[in-house]
């Protein structure tokens, strides 16, 4: 009999119930289906890494002997170890596209996997294994030939099968962000395959070590001897580390925003609850008189709480891992290469939705408890107010000076703590919510104007081929009327706190085309002599102007240690840069890697790999920043429907309690409008501080979001005026309408029945 | 004839009022003793005593109406009898069972099986419909009497699929009888049952109250503040200010008909 009373209860209040449901429901499906997403992409590439036996650590040198790699097998806890060639030549097909090449001598560590095609054979001498990617984007099959020239070596081989590689999960593609199958790519073949045997040399050696935490650097290090120049741990590995990066940024997604529906789920469950508990105090009482068990009573009302969210995590958690994956999957492996594209399921989504449900269900418990403490007796007669008591600012002077509304509000906000905080804590989050999405819109497009119109002033960027010759060099050079840069990687260490960090590397010929910024983006010139440092790689490695630094050019052996001259501000790439005189005179051999040119440059000229446009950067600048606009937009609409509801919900459940004293009102002849004015002011109240905290919270949000993008990046954040006032306007917008929302209500009022059972 | 659940078959079902003879041999059994019973409120800088050192008891089958102006305390009266509310001292024996002192739990029960209340403002469940208000029953005790058959028997057996609110005030205070006669309780507890009713309904609620202490042997007690009811009673008790003012037996009640509005 109970049963149908739930049922016919929750049948008058639909929409609020309604939304119990669906919030509870999203929030274990945005849990699930997120989580089944990232677990999956996490499964894959576990799967992967292992099933190719992915190494553990990359030594990278000038040519690893056979004495040398016994040397370092030999090291306790070394597992597996294995010697490999890389290098970079380019394919004899059109814009001379980068192919990466591995000689492999056995095969076992980080083995490619076959998609297509005959399995690896380390004898065979003419084989080549692509890329598949690449292949397809080039239109190549097994069986066709492939011709590549490296150093002024050109030699053809025939692809026997295609493959994915564990190391190139995640392939950079140059200077954009987004890799490009069909300029970049990478192949495996036998070291016997190598064109030229008599130069065959060892750029790699691959290990597989054990689980003991040993420093292995220190121990390979000294196995070695010392010679080597990049020592690599999975963890840092560029592929390794871009998809972990993604997947944790997802997990984060995943865990956070199912708390926010969860949270407006809890509260609307406490207020229905309230409301229906307070509604049906006599009924209750009745029950009590008729001689039902408190518990029975207790159970009766906490099922609201427990069938509803039940039915809506139960749904959420089945049909979270069955959409939503599917969802990011497709743009995901544009990104991406995984051999497998599967969701996964966890007991963790059934976990969730047992929380859900218990969470729910101690809330209405709460809600309930108090009211079934009293006796029947009590529970019959009307409810007595709350004791009133004359609070301090009752007392001042001032309070005569303030008007009904305010004195008004002043007792209820008080009288009422809880829901007041709830109500500013609403207003906070709703604005939180809008300014982080304005912040990350105006961050992106800040960014955008610092790095590509105060920063870089040139109009193209001619990239040089690895190959090219002096005279090819300086004869485009003079041709575009250009400047010479030469950009790489480098390990830097700090001598005061040892901190290491690999940077960026820029070496300037007398380059205008820069135009370098300090902190606060103010142009400055950086000095000839010394190296000057990005502001949050010296953050990173805790050092300032004047301060020792020790860095190596990756790739090569020899160490120099240097003063920092200076630091300037760079918001995409953090790193050192130094003048060519600077850099040869601490020995090194200036190999410029572009040409900047004022002019905008189309064509091919000898020498020259591509050209860059600063034109065609800014369009994959803003394709980027199209898809941050989709996170944008949800944002705001996330921040809309959480006031909406928060406030309207609070406003339910203050309406509920004063609906009394509101038709006493009424019957003495006050007018709606001023009883609407009455519950605008306390809104606009609790809106204006709710505004005023969520700013400063919604920017560090931002701040949080920009830190997690990634090292590289460096930007301030700043909210522009006209987004500010958009926020401001659209939070206090969304006051008003909870507000007309309500003032229907007012007038609906029945003053007879409000006033009734006053025995 | 198909006997009906809860009634003990060896007694005659009356047809007529009892005499003063038959009267006597039932009213030997005492279902109610009241005794000192104290109810006091503590607000604040005082004490405020609802029931006052009241004494009183009820027999078996009695039809009685407890009087008083507003505020005397007779609605209190009725609450402890229901163990609706606790005493500050005394003792309440209702068919054999002190009740002071019992707990929360203990008083349900005790509630659920002796008890049937009926209430001014009928406080039916507004979503269900009055059969299955009634139904409710079947939640609290073992055997209810059948919810149809009680509800023919309160005149109402065609409008059993129809909700509180469609049904008249007088309608939904013989639901409201309905739901307490279906316990079987050897108690019925009236607060005000006609005070929301016009006279002509009244008069039908209270005849039916009265059947149910006169065929049905229940021991019927109404607090009311209307005068004219204390002629119908088998026993008057007058409350004022918490404490007794009179007790009176009438030797010869009069039927609720007989009785001038």
């Amino acid at each position: 009999m109970l049963f149908k009373k739930m049922l016919r209860d929750m049948g008058r209040h639909k929409t609020q119930f309604i939304s119990i449901f669906l919030m509870a429901f999203l929030a274990v499906f945005i849990y699930a289906g997120v989580g089944g997403e990232w677990k999956g992409l996490q499964k894959s590439s576990d799967s992967f890494y292992r099933a190719t036996n992915l190494a553990d650590i990359w030594v990278y040198g000038s040519g690893f002997t056979e004495e040398q790699e016994k040397a370092v097998s030999e090291i306790e806890g070394v597992v597996q170890t294995e010697r490999r060639l890389d290098l970079e030549a380019s394919a004899d097909l059109e814009n001379k596209p980068r192919v990466t090449l591995s000689f492999v001598t056995k095969n076992d560590i980080s083995s490619l996997y076959l998609l297509e095609g005959t399995d690896f054979d380390g004898n065979d001498t003419d084989g080549i294994w692509l890329d598949k990617r690449f292949s397809d984007a080039r239109g190549l099959s097994v069986g066709d030939s492939i011709s590549l020239s490296y150093n002024g070596f050109s030699f053809t081989k025939t692809i026997r099968g295609l493959i994915d590689s564990s190391e190139y999960v995640y392939m950079s593609g140059g200077d954009g962000m987004t890799p490009d199958f069909y300029e970049n790519g990478y192949a495996y073949l036998s070291y016997q395959a190598f064109p030229v045997p008599e130069m065959l040399t060892y750029s790699t050696l691959l290990i597989k070590t054990d689980d003991s935490g040993t420093d292995w650097e220190e121990a390979v290090g000294k196995a070695l001897n010392g010679k080597y120049s990049v020592f690599l741990l999975r963890e840092n590995h560029p592929s390794v580390n871009m998809f972990a990066n993604e997947v944790s940024q997802h997990r984060m997604m995943g865990d956070i925003f199912p708390v926010v529906f969860l949270a407006i789920a809890l509260l609307t469950m406490m207020t229905t609850m309230t409301r229906i508990v307070t509604a049906q105090r006599v009924q209750i009482g009745t029950l009590k008189a008729l001689g039902f068990k408190k518990r029975s009573i207790v159970a009766h009302y906490l099922s609201y709480g427990f069938w509803l969210s039940l039915a809506g995590s139960v749904l959420g958690a089945v049909l979270g891992p069955l959409s939503l994956p599917h969802l990011f999957y497709p743009s995901m492996s544009g990104f991406y290469t995984l051999p497998e594209w599967k969701p996964a399921f966890s007991l963790s989504f059934l976990g969730m939705a047992g929380l859900v449900v218990a969470a729910c269900t101690l809330v209405t418990y709460i809600a309930c408890r108090n009211l079934l403490r009293e006796t029947p007796a009590q529970a019959l007669r009307p409810k007595a107010p709350r004791a009133m008591r004359h609070g301090i600012i009752e007392k001042s002077r001032l309070w005569g000076r303030l008007g009904f509304n305010s004195q008004w509000n002043l007792r209820d906000a008080s009288r009422n703590r809880v829901r007041s905080l709830m109500a500013v804590i609403g207003v906070f989050g709703c604005t939180a919510l809008l300014v982080c999405a304005f912040g990350m819109y105006d961050g992106m497009q800040d960014l955008k104007d610092w790095q590509y119109t105060d920063i870089n002033k040139f109009e193209s960027k001619l990239t040089v081929k690895e190959d090219a010759s002096e005279e090819q060099i300086s004869s485009v050079k003079d041709k575009v009327n250009g400047e010479l840069l030469m950009e790489g990687s480098v390990e830097i260490r700090s001598e005061k706190t040892g901190k290491k960090k690999i940077g960026a590397l820029t070496v300037t010929d007398h380059v205008t085309l820069i135009s370098p910024t300090d902190f606060n983006r103010n142009p400055i010139t950086l000095p000839q002599g010394g190296v000057s440092i990005t502001c949050k790689m010296a953050d990173s490695l805790g050092v300032s102007e004047g301060d020792m630094i020790s860095w190596h050019v990756y790739g090569e052996e020899n160490w120099v240690t240097t003063k920092v001259a200076a630091l300037y501000r760079e918001p995409t790439s953090q790193g050192i840069s130094l003048t060519r005189e600077c850099f040869e005179e601490l020995g090194f051999s200036f190999r410029p890697t572009s040409i900047l040119s004022a002019q905008k440059m189309t064509g091919t000229y000898e020498g020259i790999a591509g050209i860059l446009s600063t034109a065609d950067i800014l369009q994959s600048w803003d394709d980027l920043t199209e898809a941050m606009m989709v996170m944008v937009y949800i944002l705001i609409l996330a921040a809309a429907v959480l006031s909406v509801v928060v406030l309207y919900n609070l406003g339910l459940l203050s309406f509920t309690e004063m609906e009394r004293e509101m038709a006493t009102l009424k019957v003495m002849g006050l007018k709606t409008r001023k009883l609407r004015g009455l519950l605008l002011t306390q809104n606009l109240w609790f809106s204006v501080i709710g505004f005023a905290l969520g700013v400063p919270g919604g920017l560090w949000l931002v701040q949080i979001m920009v830190s997690s993008s990634g090292e590289s990046f460096d930007f301030p954040i700043r909210l522009h005026a006209a987004n500010f006032l958009l926020s401001f306007a659209i939070t206090f917008g969304l006051s008003v309408l909870v507000n007309r929302l309500f003032s229907k209500k007012i007038r609906k009022i029945n003053m007879v029945e409000a006033l009734k059972g006053a025995e | 004839m198909r006997q009906k659940r809860g009634e003990n078959p060896a007694l005659p079902t009356r047809t007529k009022h009892p005499g003063p003879y038959e009267r006597m041999v039932i009213a030997m059994k005492t279902m109610i003793e009241f005794q000192s019973v104290t109810k006091e409120y503590d607000i604040g800088d005082h004490v405020l005593k609802a029931v006052d050192n009241i004494s009183f008891s009820i027999d078996e089958g009695e039809f009685v109406v407890i009087l008083g102006p507003s505020g005397a305390g007779k609605s209190t009266v009725l609450n402890l009898l229901g163990g609706m509310d606790y005493a500050s001292s005394g003792s309440i024996v209702v068919n054999g069972q002190d009740i002071v002192g019992l707990k929360d739990d203990a008083l349900t029960e005790y509630r659920a099986k002796n008890v049937g209340f009926v209430f001014q403002f009928y406080n039916l469940i507004p979503t269900l419909t009055a059969l299955e208000n009634i139904a409710l029953t079947k939640n609290i005790v073992k055997n209810p009497i059948d919810a149809r058959e009680i509800l023919s028997l309160v005149g109402l057996a065609d409008h059993g699929g129809q909700f509180p609110a469609q049904l008249s005030g007088g309608e939904q205070q013989r639901v409201s009888i309905a739901r307490a006669v279906a316990k079987n309780p050897a108690v019925l507890l009236c607060d005000e049952p006609t005070g929301a009713l016009d006279s002509d309904t009244g008069a039908v609620v209270l005849t039916l109250l009265q059947k149910m202490s006169r065929e049905r042997r229940k021991t019927v007690i109404i607090v009311t503040h209307n005068a004219v009811l204390a002629e119908t009673a088998d026993k008057v008790i007058r409350i004022k200010n918490g404490k007794i003012r009179e007790i009176v037996l009438n030797k010869n009640p009069k039927s609720i008909s007989e009785v001038a509005w």
